[in-house]
């Protein structure tokens, strides 16, 4: 059946590709934070067994080490034991498939720094902010970026020049750099925006105009410390596509046969922009890391700030679940990106059905 | 030679290759000239520059010239090391990859795009997380050199592979040329001003990885780097106090070192891909 | 319609270098085309052949301007109107052109018939889309194609020679007066280009196409096809007469050479040895003394390095040559 459907098979053979980055991912995921030494359960012990005598505090360990599932537990939900009475502890190759299956179900576990909370619930807290920051400004640099890289191959002039050293520059600045020189500009020294944070401290999250309106007033700096690297990037590629398809073959012909101008420029645009989609399926994991590089610097309360506390803090299950959700969310655009470009471009469409 | 003469009529090779020059002489020639001590506390915290000390002192008194000197010492060796690293990995798949082509270059590629997907920054984090104790400046440009490769690798397949059904390297191949043999003596000569600029443009990526890493409170425990005197800046609350001099210069030099090399690769493109040229 | 078809009148054209040089590559050529006629325009690469397309239809885009003369299809001139005028009512629709590699010509990512619409509807002859469709329909069947399915497929569907036929079809879908044809078989095997000229010829037989000017390096080619040659080096036509005069008695030194370079045996020269032109075609950035080919010409005389040699009326033909023989 598959060999009837070019595009199907298509589809299937990139999903499944996906799906196996996917388990490397989340293979790496688990054994990376793993690498080192610190004991997890050793860090709340260290908080919580202030005026325990030996005996509770070792119940209370056995209570940890079962829930973060670093003991074998046998069918009755009691703690195995070995031959002197210590608790068995889950071999790494057994924690790790616990991990899978539970991550397959959702279930990331409970952070250690702010036990008890879930990780999912710490996650579902900070993922709007994440998005917020990540959509807008990953969807309209490019599309801006793209614009201006177009106009630029196409204006040439006085408009290239000046955007070219502007739109190298922009993308050489380092997102953090820039973050904080946005920061100490418009921040500190103007104070037009604010420094840090994702609304005033008075308010809490919610749907209310006082929030959003303020929500909106702390958005402007990291957005626009990702945005302008964003588009600065995309400008340059984009400018060099447009340069080379405007020199072509097709469009000398299309002159020539008196086709007009505007006409002209969206074959230049639709051809140059089918590399730039693939290029952005290899981009997307950069703009997301600098996006959330923003988020650090700002203190802005998304996965960025969440996984940076969980690094400081040593909380394997947060930065495990952290980053496994900002990978699979890149692998997810990528394939869509993969697939779209599949569909729109007759020319992968035609090595395709041509058996390759 | 008469690549060399072209390459110094573009102004932007000009600019970038002085820029680059001068930060690097900075930083090497820097400490035969001042007195570069990034151990003893020569004034306050945060002064502003004065006489004795050009740019201020950071949060520990020390001098701030020092410090930059020294950090930019070690972000300079880190992207050399990384992107010699990357460059040499991603070279050796792509081209091992790009010339065989067939079953080994789909899964050679297959993986290369495995990892390109998984956002380096991420297996950055985790690596250098786990990582608490000995994270040298070494063994930073080491992981960054073993996770960005992938980028080179496949620009230097997709040259590789064009270059694959080249006449000479058919010749070689009837000749008995074994494949270690071609692709070295055959197939890599056309790719070395490309590989160069491969290894410009991975230099930089170190660079701003070491930096971002830093920036984190990932970076080298025993050094300074320009990203951690930045991170420092940050922790210190410099920006809240107006210490300028505590990070601006620090960020004009990352931007700079990036930048130059930025604009050096624009001009080789310019010189070695002449369909870009207007 | 009486008159010529096709008039180019010393026509003069140079490119403007980024460092200001000034390379006159179209020097005062002139030539009238009859309906029905081809003219063959043979010579190496670097003669400016193709900057004599780009002048001939108007289109001059930096670094190519006009330095002087005159193009008229039935009579009236092209030249001297904005780039705006030229495009919709000369490019493609008067004088048309069919590129060298037809391969690359076609943008992989538009359908033919979406291409052959949008170059309908920069002319201003909007239609809706159904009466196109049929319009396209119709002329691409006429030209021997199965329209719907090549009209509906993208370029890298069609094989090589269909790709051609598309091209000379959108290149005459206005029915123009003039058609240049640059090298339109060289990427080609013998048997395409056969069934290509066929096509040519029919074009013209049924009026589609006025007049022709069929440019190459390929002179046996030109035997078949061209009713008169003209010998083009350095910007200027050194020899222009009919095909026999031109190919089987050659008077100009360089057309003779020319001849001589031929690999096959044509009859009326039996048992001929390719000999190679040595040398290479002058600097056009540099003024030239004399005659363009005195370098390389093996009848040189003194006074060629001196005299500008002038296009005269000899040998029922005109030649460029003052000791011509």
């Amino acid at each position: 059946m598959l060999d009837n459907h070019p595009t199907l098979s298509h589809v299937v053979g990139r999903a499944g590709w996906y799906v196996l980055t996917f388990l490397v991912a989340i293979t790496i995921n688990f054994f990376l934070p793993r690498l080192g030494d610190a004991n997890p359960v050793d860090t709340i012990m260290a908080k919580v067994t202030d005026g325990l005598d030996a005996a509770s505090a070792r119940a209370k360990e056995e209570a940890y080490l079962k829930e973060f599932n670093l003991v074998e537990v046998d069918d009755a939900g009691q703690v195995k034991r070995d031959a002197q009475g210590k608790p068995v502890r889950t071999s790494l190759g057994r924690q790790f498939i616990n991990y899978l299956g539970m991550s397959l179900r959702g279930d990331l576990g409970s952070s250690i720094l702010q036990h008890p909370k879930r990780v999912t619930d710490i996650i579902k807290a900070a993922l709007p902010w994440t998005l917020a920051l990540q959509l807008p400004t990953i969807v309209f640099g490019w599309l801006i970026g793209n614009g201006l890289g177009a106009l630029a191959a196409y204006k040439r002039g006085v408009f290239d020049k000046l955007m070219y050293p502007l739109a190298l520059l922009a993308s050489a600045i380092p997102a953090f750099c820039f973050g904080m020189l946005l920061v100490y500009v418009l921040g500190i020294r103007l104070e037009w925006f604010p420094a840090v944070g994702g609304y005033d401290d008075g308010l809490t999250p919610g749907l209310s105009l006082a929030f959003l309106r303020s929500a909106s007033y702390y958005y402007v700096l990291p957005f626009l410390s990702v945005f302008l690297i964003v588009v600065g990037g995309q400008a340059i590629g984009m400018r060099s596509m447009c340069i080379y398809e405007l020199g072509t073959d097709y469009v000398k012909y299309a002159k020539l046969l008196g086709i007009n101008e505007s006409k002209i420029l969206l074959y230049m645009f639709r051809n140059a922009m089918l590399p730039q989609l693939t290029g952005l399926a290899l981009a997307l994991g950069t703009m997301v890391g600098g996006a959330l590089i923003a988020e650090m610097i700002f203190s802005y309360p998304g996965l960025g700030m969440a996984v940076l506390t969980a690094i400081q803090g040593n909380d394997y299950p947060l930065i495990s679940g952290c980053t496994l959700l900002v990978t699979v969310s890149v692998l997810c655009a990528n394939f869509s990106v993969d697939v779209l470009v599949g569909f729109l471009d007759p020319r992968i469409r035609a090595a395709r059905q041509q058996g390759s | 030679m008469r690549l060399l003469k072209s390459l110094f009529k573009s102004p932007f090779f000009v600019l970038g290759t002085s820029l680059f020059v001068l930060t690097l002489s900075f930083a090497l020639l820097g400490p035969l000239f001042l007195n570069v001590d990034v151990n003893t506390r020569a004034g306050l915290a945060y002064m502003a520059p004065s006489a004795r000390h050009w740019l201020g002192t950071d949060h520990m008194g020390v001098d701030m010239i020092s410090m930059l000197i020294s950090g930019l010492r070690s972000s300079l060796y880190v992207g050399f090391l990384a992107g010699s690293v990357a460059t040499t990995l991603g070279t050796l798949i792509g081209l091992y990859g790009g010339y065989k082509g067939g079953l080994i270059d789909d899964v050679l590629t297959a993986g290369t795009n495995l990892f390109l997907v998984i956002p380096s920054l991420i297996v950055l984090i985790l690596l250098s997380a786990s990582i608490d104790n000995g994270r040298s400046l070494t063994l930073i440009a080491l992981i960054i050199g073993c996770t960005t490769w992938t980028w080179s690798a496949r620009a230097v397949r997709a040259q590789a592979a064009s270059l694959r059904s080249r006449d000479h390297v058919a010749l070689a191949r009837i000749n008995g040329y074994g494949t270690l043999g071609i692709v070295f003596l055959h197939v890599m000569p056309y790719l070395l001003s490309y590989i160069f600029m491969v290894f410009i443009l991975q230099m930089a990526a170190g660079i701003l990885s070491e930096a971002s890493l830093s920036m984190l409170g990932l970076g080298p425990y025993d050094s300074v780097s320009l990203g951690k005197i930045l991170n420092e800046a940050k922790t210190n609350e410099a920006l809240t106090d107006g210490a300028w001099w505590a990070f601006a210069p620090a960020m004009v030099l990352i931007t700079t070192v990036v930048f130059s090399l930025y604009i050096i690769n624009t001009s080789l493109e310019g010189v070695f891909n002449p369909r870009l040229r207007k | 319609m009486s008159g010529p078809v096709f008039e180019v009148d010393d026509l003069r054209a140079h490119y403007l270098t980024r460092f200001g040089q000034k390379i006159q590559a179209v020097d005062g050529v002139s030539f009238s085309l009859k309906a029905g006629e081809i003219l063959g325009i043979a010579g190496e690469s670097g003669c400016g052949k193709t900057t004599l397309v780009s002048a001939c239809m108007g289109l001059y885009i930096p670094p190519l301007h006009l330095s002087g003369g005159d193009v008229r299809i039935e009579g009236k001139s092209i030249l001297g109107v904005n780039s705006e005028t030229n495009r919709r009512e000369v490019l493609g629709k008067k004088i048309s052109m069919i590129p060298q590699g037809a391969l690359n010509s076609l943008n992989p990512t538009r359908k033919v018939k979406d291409l052959a619409s949008d170059m309908i509807r920069s002319h201003d002859e909007a239609k809706d889309k159904k009466a196109l469709y049929a319009r396209l329909r119709e002329r691409f069947q006429k030209l021997g194609m199965p329209a719907d399915e090549v009209l509906n497929a993208y370029p890298v569907e069609l094989p090589a020679g269909m790709k051609q036929r598309v091209v000379i079809g959108i290149s005459t879908l206005l029915d123009p007066r003039v058609v240049i044809a640059d090298e339109p078989t060289s990427a080609l095997d013998v048997s395409t280009q056969k069934s290509v000229i066929k096509l040519l010829f029919e074009l013209m037989d049924q009026g589609i196409i006025g007049s022709m000017l069929f440019i190459t390096h390929e002179l046996p080619l030109l035997r078949h096809v061209a009713n008169r040659i003209a010998v083009m080096y350095a910007g200027e036509f050194v020899e222009l007469g009919t095909t026999e005069q031109v190919i089987f008695d050659p008077r100009q030194p360089y057309t003779k050479a020319l001849m001589g370079s031929m690999l096959s045996a044509e009859p009326g020269h039996p048992g001929q040895k390719p000999v190679a032109i040595e040398g290479a075609p002058p600097n056009l950035a540099q003024p030239i003394q004399g005659c363009r080919f005195a370098q390389r010409c093996p009848t040189k005389q003194p006074d060629c390095t001196v005299n500008r040699q002038g296009l005269r009326v000899a040998f029922d033909r005109q030649v460029r040559c003052d000791h011509a023989r």
